[in-house]
């Protein structure tokens, strides 16, 4: 360094670099790591100073320092290079087989479908889901069984720490995990994952990560304080965004539905969103999201060989139906994935410089995502 | 039986200085004792409680030393004999009475103890209170041993009678608190009966008149004092340099003496009486020497006093030169010691001394490290303290606004330091903590956004944070009150107050309800464990941000210290070392370096967190706070 003195890559730095830069997604994979940060109310909060140099939190942290050729390479064994929307082994329309799940699910039931099959099969011993508590405050959870994978279903379009729920376990007997994490949730598992810092988390149980597409997430309480000035009951049961041209907020309150326009939650997208280059949550093992006009259905991509299977064995066992992905959507899929990846750079260049942001990433490519055609340039 | 209720005329027993002067009051028939605790004066009171029973006593705590000292003065206007005892801070609460009795008189004697803390090793200040005599015309006696203690205490009964005014003894911290040999005398066996006179008044008014009668007992005590035995010379006729001390200065003036074996060359005159002081006494012993070195602890106050007569008669002295603290050969802060006496006299005198090598504290700190494990000032093992301030740390940062803790005075004042983790900004007087936060919870119209919090423990409330709260509800003031209620008032030593259920003597009293008091003052009031510190916390912060007005949030847990003697652990503690990651764990060691209760140790061979068995009072706050949750509870 110009310096000479020791770059800090611990909670100092975290603390200048993300925290109070307004840009922290409340991923949760810092926290339960030290007693210094706590999440309350969709916000991670910096306790005190901490005198390490070096720690997991800067190291797992989704915003900071993220080379993602590297951690591609350590997902997927190649560098970041399929930008439209990450690798793809398979893509397909899903949904879930028995009512039980599509009922309370936000679309085709195929995440929980799938956390449930995976446990009853053994694949995997404990998922860790995100649940919202009476006041739509998501939290990370540790699940073993079907009745509290259902109480996870749906989504209150708030981010939640859900990753310090892996962090804090405990974990005691030989448990194999299965995660469900928005896409800076499984970019945090992929930089847990590819860290080669000494100090340990609970990663190498991960076999799992199902990720949720994800275009921007909410911050807690402005959100909350706009929703209940809008709506008549304090109890809020249920949260869905309509499908475009229309994207209305359709909130249940007590036993009536109010419609809110999107855009008059805009205001409330947490700001580390703007910077997100991810919507199809690429570092997973299967990302599933909605399809734009046939409701009920689930937009799924199948990422791994791990993937492939449990995908496979699931659809054998009668739990999920498939359907190929119409073209059209596909091609809008890409489309919107992309955009996601071009708005991020605008941000970032609004900010400073692409160079100076939270990832390195090659000029070739910036270039290349910030082009029209999105193809790699000769 | 205990030793200081013993009618054992002529038996030398061993006693601690409170002891003594306990006694000393015994002797002197005394019948009401009243104080409020406070280190190092708590034993006077307390040694009296255990024999009131016995000797047809009424000794109590009241709720503080105002109060105490009014109870104690009841007793000389009815006639009986009436001690009261506090520590130095303790005096000027009681000063505002104690500044209008002097010029109403009193009947009984009465005698009020004031034990001071110079270097202010467990207090907040090291005022002399000595100045109190002087600022009050009141008749001041100083023991400088143990002896003397129990002596001066039963000649101040007298000498209170025989002037009609309350006598100050002031004792120091190494005179209350070491022991030694103390011969008894006779306990009287009279039983006076007390009345009031209707025919007597109490008034300090008219003012001026009883000022100028004031003035005319302190004559009477300057003329009583000049025959003293109290005061006495010892050495040569002409020393070279007389050391003219008083209280604690004498123990050390004479150890300082025989390190120089320079008793032939220098003089000690010590004083007892030391307000007034004899003026015909002092001159005269003023003339055996040029060279004058003062010897006391905290303030000049000797010092200053022979100054005084000196400048009055200089013209019949001569020259004479004075050492002390305004030379800069003695200290002017901190607490006296042997060395630092031996020192001035050395370098006044010129006698050759192998001073202390300049190591000495060093070593003796390292050769007493091999022995005693170190421990920095801490709350104890599950001390309910400690979990409070976690929660307060955790909910101010979690808060956001950026939020403080105004201080009071107990053990929760630790909250100052690493122990309560420098939660605490303020630290004064008891009570200030929520007088305070009264102003503090004013400043929001000029634009102050950070919230305000008051702490206070349940024995200092009633001593004197009730006005504080009552003005708070009247002024509208915003603030939020912790009152720390551990049932105690431990840091002196767990005597009863009127929360606890029982008096000084043992007997059961009606407790006095925290939570309908502070509701009474119009206080939002809300109860919560601290050992429960994500409750605590969630409370902590709804109370913040959701409340406005006065709250008061009553974090009620027992302390750790009483509990451990009627109840037995809550909780079987254990650090399970397969999931404590040691050094690898990004926690860098926060249990035990941080969080730092007494129960947990490290484990350096192991390199992880163990519990210490020993000492861990299982109140499983720690489970909480491990990020690998390798801290486990089962129910003990």
């Amino acid at each position: 360094m110009e310096t000479g003195e020791k770059v800090n890559r611990g909670l100092k730095a975290l603390g200048e670099k993300v925290l109070n830069s307004d840009q922290c997604t409340a991923c949760g994979a810092c926290l339960s790591l030290c007693p210094y940060l706590r999440s309350w109310k969709g916000r991670v909060v910096k306790l005190d100073n901490c005198n390490l140099e070096e720690g997991r939190c800067f190291a797992y942290c989704p915003r900071t320092e993220v080379d993602l050729d590297e951690v591609y390479r350590g997902f997927f064994g190649k560098s970041y290079e399929e930008i439209e929307m990450g690798p793809v082994r398979k893509i397909m329309m899903a949904r879930a087989k028995d009512p039980i799940w599509t009922k309370k699910a936000q679309t085709g039931g195929v995440v929980s479908a799938l956390i449930d099959f995976a446990l009853r099969e053994g694949v995997i011993q404990a998922g860790v889901l995100t649940p919202r508590d009476g006041d739509l405050l998501p939290q990370g959870k540790i699940i073993t069984n079907r009745k509290a994978v259902l109480s996870c279903a749906g989504s209150s379009y708030v981010s939640g720490p859900t990753l310090e729920a892996l962090n804090r376990g405990p974990w005691k007997g030989q448990e194999r995990i299965g995660i469900v994490g928005l896409p800076c949730q499984a970019l945090a598992l992929a930089r847990m994952k590819t860290s080669t810092l000494e100090k340990k988390t609970p990663i190498d149980r991960v076999d799992l990560v199902i990720g949720l597409f994800c275009t921007w997430a909410l911050d807690y309480k402005p959100f909350m304080a706009f929703l209940y000035k809008r709506v008549s009951s304090l109890s809020i049961k249920k949260l869905n965004i309509t499908p475009p041209p229309e994207r209305i907020l359709e909130v249940m309150a007590g036993k009536t539905l109010s419609r809110i326009p999107v855009d008059d939650i805009r205001p409330f997208i947490r700001p580390s969103c703007r910077v997100c280059l991810d919507m199809t949550a690429e570092l997973s093992d299967i990302s599933v999201g909605t399809v734009e006009g046939k409701e009920g259905w689930n937009t799924v991509i199948v990422r791994t060989a791990m993937g492939e299977n449990l995908l496979k064995r699931a659809k054998k066992a009668g739990v999920i139906e498939t359907r190929p992905l119409p073209k059209d959507n596909l091609s809008h899929l890409k489309e919107a994935s992309l955009l996601k990846k071009r708005r991020a750079l605008d941000a970032l260049k609004e900010m400073g410089e692409i160079e100076k942001g939270y990832f390195t990433l090659s000029a070739n490519l910036i270039k290349c995502i910030l082009s029209e055609s999105g193809e790699t340039l000769p | 039986m205990s030793s200081i209720s013993q009618n054992a005329p002529g038996k030398t027993v061993l006693l601690m200085g409170n002891e003594a002067i306990a006694r000393g009051a015994l002797e002197a028939g005394v019948k009401v004792c009243a104080a409020y605790p406070g280190n190092p004066s708590s034993e006077i009171i307390g040694t009296l409680a255990k024999v009131a029973d016995e000797l047809g006593l009424h000794v109590e705590w009241s709720v503080n030393e105002k109060v105490a000292l009014e109870v104690a003065t009841a007793a000389s206007f009815a006639g009986l004999r009436g001690l009261c005892a506090m520590k130095q801070n303790g005096l000027n609460v009681a000063s505002d009475f104690l500044l209008n009795l002097n010029l109403s008189g009193c009947r009984g004697g009465l005698v009020l103890v004031v034990a001071d803390d110079p270097a202010g090793v467990s207090s907040s200040n090291e005022e002399d209170s000595r100045i109190f005599a002087k600022l009050g015309d009141l008749p001041l006696l100083e023991p400088a041993n143990f002896q003397e203690a129990k002596e001066m205490t039963k000649s101040a009964f007298e000498i209170s009678e025989q002037l009609g005014l309350p006598v100050l003894i002031r004792s120091v911290t190494r005179v209350s608190h070491a022991r030694g040999n103390v011969c008894l005398d006779e306990l009287p066996q009279s039983r006076p009966k007390p009345r009031f006179e209707n025919s007597l008044r109490f008034h300090a008014l008219p003012a001026v008149l009883n000022h100028k009668l004031l003035h005319e007992k302190l004559n009477r005590a300057k003329q009583m004092f000049e025959e003293s035995p109290f005061n006495f010379y010892r050495g040569p006729e002409k020393p070279e340099l007389m050391v003219a001390t008083s209280g604690s200065g004498w123990m050390y003036s004479l150890e300082a003496m025989i390190n120089l074996n320079v008793q032939e060359r220098v003089g000690v005159l010590k004083l007892g009486t030391t307000w007034p002081l004899p003026e015909s006494y002092v001159l005269e012993h003023l003339k055996k020497a040029d060279r004058i070195l003062f010897i006391e602890e905290v303030d000049p106050f000797l010092e200053n006093n022979v100054k005084e007569i000196y400048a009055q008669n200089c013209l019949f002295l001569g020259l004479k030169a004075f050492f002390g603290k305004a030379s800069k050969h003695i200290p002017d802060v901190g607490e006296l010691n042997p060395e630092i006496v031996t020192h001035a006299i050395q370098n006044l005198i010129q006698v050759p001394y192998e001073p202390r090598p300049a190591d000495y504290a060093l070593r003796a700190h390292e050769a007493a490290a091999e022995l005693i494990p170190a421990r920095a000032l801490s709350f104890c093992p599950g001390c309910p303290h400690r979990a409070t301030y976690w929660a307060v740390k955790i909910a101010l940062a979690l808060d956001g606004r950026d939020g403080f803790v105004l201080g009071d005075i107990g053990c929760y004042s630790l909250g100052m330091g690493p122990s309560g983790f420098g939660q605490m900004r303020t630290l004064h007087a008891m009570g200030s903590g929520t007088g305070l936060a009264c102003g503090f919870g004013q400043l929001n119209r000029f634009g102050l956004e950070q919230p305000v919090i008051a702490v206070c423990g349940d024995s200092t409330f009633y001593h004197a944070a009730m006005p504080a709260l009552a003005n708070a509800y009247y002024n509208g003031a915003d603030f939020l009150l912790l009152l720390l209620d551990n049932s105690a008032t431990a840091m002196t030593g767990f005597q009863p107050h009127p929360g606890t259920g029982s008096t000084a003597t043992g007997k059961e009293a009606p407790v006095i309800d925290l939570k309908a008091i502070c509701e009474v003052f119009g206080a939002h009031v809300e109860v919560v464990d601290p050992f429960d510190v994500a409750a605590t916390v969630e409370t902590l912060l709804r109370l913040l941000q959701e409340e406005k007005g006065v709250k008061v949030l009553i974090l009620k847990r027992e302390c750790a210290l009483v509990s451990a003697k009627h109840q037995k652990r809550l909780y079987q503690v254990e650090v399970e070392q397969e999931h404590c990651l040691g050094e690898t764990c990004g926690c860098n060691r926060f249990c035990t370096r941080i969080f730092k209760c007494p129960g947990l140790m490290w484990d350096k061979a192991a390199g992880k967190a163990r519990i210490d068995e020993a000492i861990c009072t299982g109140c499983g706050v720690c489970t909480r706070i491990c990020p690998a949750s390798a801290i486990r509870k089962e129910k003990a």
